[in-house]
């Protein structure tokens, strides 16, 4: 079951969720793809939205600082980590010294590969088989 | 007079779409630019472009959307530094074709 609070077609991800989870998640709406918005310092994702921006005011509602939300895109059909995309508007944050759709800290992208990995399983019956690639 | 292509959709059927027909309209507007960049076909290229952004201002002021703004006219500054600025967002045509495409997809998904 997944472990979410969902508000319209936001799903607000804070216990780990299966690759096939995240797929029926995607076929609801964009096929092979899921938008979502990680907070960096809560650990947690929002996803499934039409919009980034729609997932990040969720969070900001939620508690979260814009600072710590940024946008990826997720391709359940793919393997960690290139199931993992950073391209999304919200990014755009030149006081944050990004100016692109990316995530260019190297770190920030970092922190967002380990929350994502512990968020999506290969599994629902053993999270601990978080899909990372060796 | 100002030039308006879509004299119909702007004087209403644009906003009886959801958003993801408008983006996707938006879309098709935009492969079609990149398409005669390609085949340097300029004044396609010019015409195709202006029709992207008049499509994109229409969505920008479909008053539904008045409260996700931010990505709207985020997505359009984008858009319109790739088309006439110094592509300072690195936008490249595959990733501006794949950001409209998933409109697409999902507006004929709805239907």
């Amino acid at each position: 079951m997944l472990e979410i609070e969902e508000n319209n077609d936001i799903t607000l991800i804070t216990q780990p969720v299966s690759l096939a989870e995240l797929k029926q998640i995607a076929e609801l709406r964009f096929g092979d793809l899921v938008k979502g918005v990680v907070d960096i310092e809560q650990k947690i994702m929002a996803i499934g939205g039409e919009l980034h921006a729609d997932e990040e005011a969720y969070l900001l509602a939620q508690g979260s600082h814009q600072q710590n939300l940024w946008g990826i895109n997720l391709y359940p059909d793919k393997t960690f980590p290139e199931l993992v995309e950073f391209d999304s508007m919200i990014n755009i944050r030149p006081s944050q010294n990004n100016r692109s759709r990316s995530v260019e800290d190297e770190n920030i992208r970092k922190v967002i590969f380990e929350i994502v990995g512990s968020l999506i399983t290969a599994s629902k019956r053993d999270p601990a088989s978080a899909v990372v690639k060796n | 007079m100002d030039k308006v292509y879509h004299k119909s959709l702007a004087a209403g059927r644009w906003f009886g779409m959801s958003l993801a027909e408008q983006l996707g309209n938006v879309g098709s507007e935009v492969g079609r630019a990149i398409a005669a960049q390609k085949s340097g076909e300029k004044q396609r290229e010019e015409n195709a472009k202006e029709r992207a952004i008049e499509l994109f201002d229409l969505t920008v002021s479909d008053i539904r959307w008045s409260a996700r703004l931010k990505e709207l006219v985020r997505g359009r500054e984008v858009l319109v530094d790739w088309f006439y600025g110094n592509n300072i967002y690195g936008s490249s045509p595959q990733n501006l074709e794949k950001y409209f495409y998933y409109f697409a997809y999902a507006a004929r998904k709805a239907r």
